[in-house]
């Protein structure tokens, strides 16, 4: 086995697990929200890209941020519908009601993309960097940098901004931050809005490695529970770290072991948290660290 | 009595009602999946409407089922009875396991692990060559449940409706006698009022996993019809559209509604097989369903027939304050 | 004179059980007025629901006038753009976040509003401890000094009424007299007030105007130099040693 190799890989899976669960992992720590349509966002955004440069020829690279804009449209917008069993805090409906938008974006991108599995091709794909025996791609260098410095930025505006501010707000005391004259409403609203940006934002980085599928979402998903758990419920470092250890753990899992199940020793390792650590999992406050 | 009367009726009604809607082919396949679809959503039921959890590892459950079924009855040739209780144990085995794991787990946490649970069942069963890996199994025999001399055998869906009725009554039931029981009423007040039921001495992480042990095997005796039914199983047992069927059926009509759990499923099938839109459409259907009905009526839609006219507010008759001024 | 707020037929119940019916309650700018009763009269429900804001789910009838303006439809964070403030009863302050970031944390008035919004420096001369403690976490902070946080909170929004809801609770005795004290300064500056208050002795050294609440209805109001003769103040509240 290649060390350093399926060391650099790990590190660029990681990556990848940590910015899919970004969105969420705010979604979580800001509102107890869990998004079952989570995976279906990401189709959605791998798609979104793909059909603007199929229809439109516009390149890779401005592709991204179209993909992006309609991921916060589709997320403010089921927040909108969403906004009374928000701010009742009816959780048990609320999750049931991601579940069904999953299953609408589902049908929805079936009818727009057809049920063909296509490539979202990025140029970056095509430059390689070689160091010795290790290698990888300028795509998955701009994946490593992009997630860090989205989740640098977020943790800045969390801990350091009057916006940041509101979301701890409506995380520890919706009712409060009326008070503080802040329309809770919007604030849910833009945070729909951020899950959903990022999660696009992730498809269209990530997605080019793998065909895409308008029937991907469910697996997709499986990864994100997981980093979100691990991480500490909410928490925006504990995710990335846990997307990260989550990624190196895959890689040489993969080549030590048996690529195919990944997923069942990920999901043995999660059953082993959750027996020995129950109590982290009953948090899901003070998620800004 | 009188309720007993109207239950033995309308369980008489539903016995001939493929035979009162035209008793077409496409009426018994409907009635059929109906029935067993039905069975697996009172699984769900129970979980979500005594225990309040989403669960939505009953996909799982319901493939545990089939595929117990269809293993036993190909690779070992079991017959139908001996199967039934081979889908069951699976069940029990695997809701003590999940249960056990997620004892301490409440509202996300649970829906987490639970729906990770599927997806790694999905994961297995399309990898495992034992399993069938992603072709499934094949060649399941027509379902036999003859006992001695009496001959009890299925293959269409005409001969399979008296076998998939009785086990949408006998389900019913046994959901009706559940809530009137007492860990029936244990897991409603854990569900209700957790610091009641403490101070009641139950036990509330018992009570779940018991609950959880009931729950499994009737979505996993669905599962065991179905697998009989369609001759096949395979990994597509596992698809989110079980799950968000399942849950839809119990939440559009109403949580807590005896009939609600089949009359969803009812409307739901009703709406694929007479006027489906295809697969992604059935799929925006049922999507759209769901949230319109919790986003519109949280209640599910027998509550919008019960809806009170607004009250006037209560205290409008105040008589004036005394003024001492 | 034209009343800053005027409360008219207000009646709140929770799930069918009245808890207050208000027939009429009015402000005057730059007055302090005063509202006691017993425990469970429904004081916190009245200035609740004058703040269109509960952590329940009550219904709420009748409307409240401020400025003229019925704002009794509108959601809480609207009464508190137009300078309706409330400092709620109990935990008023985010524990996760620091004093400063309390304080700095909050939607304040447009700056071509004419309302008076307190800038962070001021509420710190105001309440010097909060300066000492500015970077500490509000959940480490004593009962006392959270309810100098709430209501130094309240100021950074520029209240044009401000409705306290027992900012006493859990005080040292002293420390009441000194909060009720800065209380009485802002009227004196030209703030309108209603407060709630549990000890009746130190209300009524500073209000103008006493409301008594009892089962949910106001059965005595009036200024305080006639209110604190009034025998159900004296018999309940101020005991029989009082004059
Ligand atoms: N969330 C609620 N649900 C149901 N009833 C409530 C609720 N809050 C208050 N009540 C009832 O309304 C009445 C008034 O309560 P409220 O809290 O307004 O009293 P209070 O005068 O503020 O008392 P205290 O001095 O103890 O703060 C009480 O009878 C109380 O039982
Ligand atoms: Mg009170």
């Amino acid at each position: 086995m290649n060390v350093a190799q399926q060391l650099v890989n790990g590190i660029t899976i990681g990556h990848s697990y940590a910015l899919v669960a970004v969105g969420w992992t705010l979604l979580l720590g800001s509102a107890r929200l869990v998004n079952f349509g989570h995976g279906q966002m990401y189709m959605v955004g791998a798609f979104v890209a793909w059909w603007v440069m199929r229809m439109t020829g516009l390149p890779y690279l401005l592709a991204v941020p179209a993909a992006v804009a309609m991921g916060a449209v589709i997320g403010a917008v089921m927040q909108m519908l969403m906004l009374r069993l928000t701010l009742e805090q009816n959780l048990v409906s609320l999750m049931i009601v991601t579940l069904g938008f999953g299953q609408i974006l589902e049908g929805g991108a079936g009818f727009a993309f057809g049920a063909q599995p296509q490539r979202l091709v990025s140029p970056l794909e095509g430059i390689d960097f070689r160091f010795g025996p290790v290698w990888f791609t300028a795509q998955d260098l701009l994946l490593v940098v992009a997630t860090i410095a989205l989740f640098l930025v977020l943790r800045w505006v969390l801990a350091r901004t009057v916006l940041g501010s509101w979301v701890r707000m409506v995380a520890e005391d919706p009712k409060l931050t009326q008070l503080g004259g802040v329309n809770v409403a919007l604030v849910y609203m833009g945070i729909f809005a951020f899950e959903g940006a990022a999660v696009a934002f992730a498809a269209t980085l990530v997605a080019p490695r793998t065909p895409i599928m308008t029937s991907m979402g469910f697996d997709q998903v499986i990864m994100t529970f997981v980093v979100v758990v691990l991480g500490g419920i909410g928490s925006v470092g504990g995710s990335y770290a846990a997307g990260l250890g989550l990624g190196l753990f895959t890689a040489f899992f993969g080549a030590l072991v048996s690529p195919a199940y990944t997923t069942t020793a990920v999901f043995v390792l999660l059953i082993a948290v959750m027996v020995l650590r129950p109590g982290d999992l009953a948090a899901g406050r003070g998620f800004a660290r | 009595m009188k309720r007993a009367g109207i239950a033995l009726l309308l369980v008489v009604v539903g016995f001939l009602l493929p035979r009162l809607l035209g008793g077409s082919t496409l009426v018994y396949d409907t009635l059929v999946v109906i029935a067993i679809f039905g069975t697996m959503a009172y699984g769900l039921d129970i979980i979500l409407s005594d225990l309040g959890e989403i669960s939505l590892a009953h996909t799982a459950f319901f493939a545990a089922g089939a595929y117990a079924a269809a293993l036993l009855s190909v690779n070992a040739e079991w017959g139908a009875w001996a199967t039934l209780g081979g889908a069951i144990v699976t069940a029990l085995v695997l809701a003590a396991v999940l249960g056990a794991i997620t004892l301490r787990t409440r509202e996300f946490a649970f829906s987490l692990v639970t729906y990770a649970a599927a997806v790694v069942c999905a994961n297995i069963a399309s990898n495992w060559s034992f399993l069938g890996g992603s072709d499934g199994v094949v060649g399941i025999p027509a379902l036999d449940l003859s006992i001695g001399p009496i001959t009890l055998v299925a293959g269409t869906n005409t001969q399979f409706w008296p076998y998939a009725y009785t086990l949408l009554v006998l389900t019913i039931y046994l959901v009706h006698r559940f809530r009137r029981s007492r860990l029936g009423q244990a897991a409603l007040m854990v569900h209700m009022n957790p610091r009641l039921a403490v101070m009641s001495g139950l036990d509330g992480q018992r009570i779940r996993l018991m609950v959880f042990l009931v729950s499994a095997p009737i979505s996993a005796a669905a599962g065991w019809l179905y697998a009989y039914q369609r001759a096949y199983v395979g990994p597509d047992l596992f698809d989110t559209y079980f799950l968000v069927l399942m849950l839809t059926a119990v939440i559009l009509v109403g949580r807590r509604n005896l009939l609600g759990p089949v009359l969803g499923t009812a409307i739901l099938l009703v709406q694929k097989s007479f006027l489906s839109l295809g697969a992604y459409g059935d799929k925006l259907v049922l999507g759209g369903v769901l949230v319109a009905v919790l986003c519109l009526f949280p209640k599910g839609l027998a509550s919008i027939r019960f809806r009170r006219p607004a009250r006037t507010p209560a205290m409008r008759s105040v008589a004036v304050e005394k003024r001492i001024v | 004179m034209i009343p800053v707020l005027e409360v008219r037929n207000l009646a709140v119940s929770y799930g069918g059980d009245a808890a207050v019916a208000v027939s009429s309650l009015a402000l005057q700018p730059g007055t302090l007025s005063g509202v006691v009763g017993a425990n469970g009269a429904g004081k916190s429900t009245l200035v609740n629901a004058i703040a269109g804001w509960s952590r329940a789910a009550p219904r709420v009838s009748g409307s409240v006038l401020l400025d003229g303006e019925d704002v009794g439809s509108l959601p809480a964070h609207e009464h508190v753009r137009r300078g309706l403030l409330l400092v709620p009863e109990g935990h008023g302050v985010f524990l996760g976040l620091s004093v400063e970031e309390n304080l700095r944390a909050v939607r304040s008035p447009p700056s071509s509003s004419v309302r008076r919004a307190f800038s962070v420096d001021e509420v710190y001369d105001l309440f010097p401890r909060l300066r000492e403690r500015r970077a500490n976490a509000a959940g480490s902070m004593s009962g006392g000094e959270r309810q100098m946080l709430a209501m130094a909170r309240a100021l950074r929004l520029g209240p044009r009424v401000l409705l306290l809801d027992e900012p006493s609770i859990g005080l040292a005795p002293r420390l009441v007299i000194t909060l009720l004290q800065a209380v009485r300064r802002l009227v004196d500056a030209g703030m309108t007030v209603l407060l709630v208050e549990q000890n009746v002795r130190a209300a009524v050294e500073v209000v103008d105007t006493l409301h008594l609440l009892e089962r949910g209805r106001m059965i005595a109001s009036g200024p305080v130099a006639a209110m604190k003769d009034d025998p159900r103040i004296i018999e309940a509240y101020l005991g029989a040693s009082h004059g």
